[in-house]
């Protein structure tokens, strides 16, 4: 009975919605009334209300750019030019097409983020905060666990965020981000804390972060992907895998296998031959990619979700209105403070923070580290 | 936190909503004031449905466990389902009525007990631009996480369909939609394309076909859910001593899927003693297609369970 009408509807239990979206704009013209937009969560009315936390946003978020397009907002942690930003969106693997070739699944390759030699030529970095613009940007440290990244741009009189003492706020409190910018201009969006904090376990698993060959029956090293713990560690291309955590390994099941059970940023100690000498190795895991299932009919109602949605230790829940380009900036409470950082768009209702007491732990380690 | 009582809140609330946006700081700190109060016991009685390939969430409005959600998560009347509370716990429940043409159900929770409920609106005042709020099991139950909050206003209103611009997602539909007071006004139904745009059906709808909803009536021809399609075993039988001779089997038939065969003798179907045709139709009579039929037979002499899966013929 009328199929065709049924898929016209998009249904919100979780196994039976079709994506079609035709129904609607005609539902919508017979409304019988209707709140003009600028009287809406997003309209002037009620952002107009946050002209505090926006002069705050105005200062310390800032705006990170490929080339003339906006890719990600950041943190000012330093009056000289630190800045905290989600680094998967300033990875030059980051178009779409790489994140398809990578995206199948491998466990006879064990490949993890395979670089893409067709990927469009990388990206050229510039920040924008306040009204002024930095064409140098250095990218200083990764962190793969919380997948962020500590930028740098020379800098003498920028105005560091404000950071709250925690991140436990109440469900229904209100909380204040960059929605939108103008070249001189940030705009703010306001919500409220939506869910318990809580870790977000990683979808596609825990890797190392290596392609490796199987070369007369043992493991060879071919590729070691850029900003995973196998690189951090010294692993290097031709290396001959001998053992995980104490015991050997000579096929790539048993790599699989002794990885099963794993988290991302638990660490192993990888045991390779070179040049004739064993070397035993911590490696930190990081996330496999993510995309590695076709998208379901959720996803596909999330619009611009961000690709590194998972594998976070711990996350503050927000519901704000956002996309994969608006990560990496500040989430301020009322008084204007950085209670946390927009780390991932994870589907049309749910956008996940760093909560303000690891991001500062992590933003110390991270410049101290830059520092060494 | 704990700067107004209860009812200083409801005063607040109330002015808050005469006012066509808030004026200040302050006015915005009252909804959240609002959402601090009215939470908690909107988050106890907020569920999850589970229906076997799928879920949904639903609300609580009765102590007895009465759940309100939405057509096209029910599927059907006087159906099995599974209720899962916020602690995970897992309910027995059967489902009421349901209209298949705005998008209400209503499902019993069968294991008795006292449960936490929410009251609804039917103060019949509400109206365009009122401060609400949606909670729901997005994506399905995740105990960690637990339901979702997202605050709204009511930016559409017509008969059978509330719009409000807090988004929702999968696994939220059926969930409640409540007034800042945290009174039911609502029932999660579907979305439109754009993230502001997320209808849900009015409580009013529930209250105006409540008799029908309980008597587990199938209001409407869809399209948010189809009437059941008659579930057949296709076989012909005869009344023998210990039960029912088939004496011929369908082509495609259940019975022919189930690997039933011409002489096999029915003892039991879904554990009753058949030895009539007049009984087998009685058992057959109100399961639909894609139900199970557990059967009980006798093979050359020997005694053997079969389960056939009814279609359609």
């Amino acid at each position: 009975m009328e199929k065709n009408k049924k898929s016209q509807l998009n249904l919100l239990s979780v196994k039976r919605v079709l994506l079609l979206a035709g129904f609607f704009s005609a539902e919508m013209l017979v409304a019988q009334q209707s709140l003009e937009t600028p009287y809406r969560l997003t309209g002037s009315f009620i952002t107009d209300l946050f002209e505090p936390q926006r002069q705050v946003i105005q200062v310390c978020s800032a705006v990170i750019y490929d080339k003339n397009t906006e890719i990600a907002y950041g943190i000012v942690l330093s009056k000289d030019g630190y800045i905290l930003t989600k680094a998967s969106e300033i990875d030059h693997e980051k178009t779409q097409d790489a994140a398809k070739e990578s995206a199948i699944p491998d466990v006879k390759n064990l490949k993890l983020d395979e670089p893409d030699e067709d990927a469009a030529p990388s990206i050229k970095l510039s920040v924008r905060v306040d009204k002024q613009s930095f064409d140098e940007v250095r990218v200083i440290a990764v962190d793969p666990l919380w997948d962020v990244a500590l930028l740098k741009v020379e800098a003498q009189d920028l105005t560091p965020a404000e950071f709250a003492t925690d991140s436990k706020l109440e469900q229904g409190t209100w909380v204040v981000v960059n929605g939108a910018t103008s070249r001189t201009k940030r705009r703010v969006l306001a919500g409220i804390i939506s869910a318990k904090a809580r870790e977000i376990p990683t979808a596609g698993g825990a890797g190392l972060g290596l392609v490796l060959e199987n070369m007369k029956g043992k493991l060879q090293v071919k590729e070691v992907s850029e900003e995973s713990g196998a690189k951090v560690a010294g692993v290097r291309i031709g290396d001959m895998i001998v053992a995980l955590d104490g015991r050997k390994v000579v096929k790539f099941e048993e790599i699989a296998e002794a990885l099963k059970d794993k988290k991302v940023g638990d660490e192993v100690i990888l045991t390779v031959k070179r040049a004739g000498k064993k070397l035993d190795l911590a490696v930190r895991l990081a996330p496999r990619d993510e995309m590695a299932h076709e998208p379901d009919r959720n996803d596909q109602m999330s619009g611009n979700f961000s690709r590194r949605r998972s594998g976070f230790p711990r996350v503050i829940q927000h519901d704000i209105m956002a996309n994969s380009d608006t990560m990496g900036g500040p989430v301020l409470d009322m008084k204007g403070r950085v209670v946390g950082m927009n780390i991932a768009r994870a589907s049309r209702c749910e956008t996940f923070a760093i909560p303000v007491e690891e991001l500062q732990k992590l933003a110390k380690q991270m410049i101290e580290g830059a520092a060494k | 936190m704990g700067l107004f009582n209860f009812s200083q809140i409801e005063a607040a609330a109330f002015s808050l909503n005469e006012k066509k946006a808030p004026e200040n700081q302050a006015d915005l700190m009252l909804i959240q004031e609002a959402l601090f109060a009215a939470l908690p016991k909107a988050r106890e009685a907020t569920v999850a449905i589970d229906i076997g390939d799928g879920s949904g969430s639903g609300v609580i409005v009765s102590k007895d466990g009465l759940v309100m959600t939405a057509a096209h998560v029910s599927g059907g009347v006087k159906k099995k389902v599974t209720i899962i509370m916020p602690d995970g716990k897992r309910l027995k429940a059967k489902t009421l009525g349901l209209m298949s043409e705005t998008d209400a159900a209503m499902i019993q929770i069968t294991e008795p007990g006292e449960y936490p409920f929410v009251e609804l609106n039917r103060t019949g005042q509400i109206k365009l631009g009122d401060w609400v709020f949606s909670l729901g099991h997005s994506g399905g139950f995740n105990k960690d996480r637990g339901a979702v909050v997202r605050l709204a206003r009511l930016v559409g209103i017509k008969n059978t369909t509330y719009q409000t611009d807090g988004t929702l997602i999968g696994g939220d539909s059926g969930g409640p939609l409540f007034d800042i007071e945290g009174r039911l006004i609502g029932i999660h139904s579907r979305v439109g394309p754009q993230l502001p745009v997320n209808m849900h059906v009015p409580v009013q709808v529930f209250l105006d076909h409540w008799e029908p909803l309980m008597k587990s009536e199938f209001i409407g021809e869809g399209p948010f859910a189809q009437r059941p399609v008659k579930g057949m075993l296709g076989i012909a039988t005869k009344s023998v001593a210990g039960g029912l001779e088939i004496t011929k089997i369908g082509k495609n038939s259940a019975a022919e899927k189930a690997e039933l065969k011409v002489g096999d003798v029915i003892r039991k179907m879904d554990t009753k003693e058949v030895k009539t045709r007049e009984e087998l139709q009685a058992v057959i009579k109100d399961k639909s297609t894609g139900d199970e039929l557990e059967l009980e037979i006798l093979r050359d002499g020997k005694e053997q369970k079969i389960t056939a899966e009814l279609t359609e013929r």
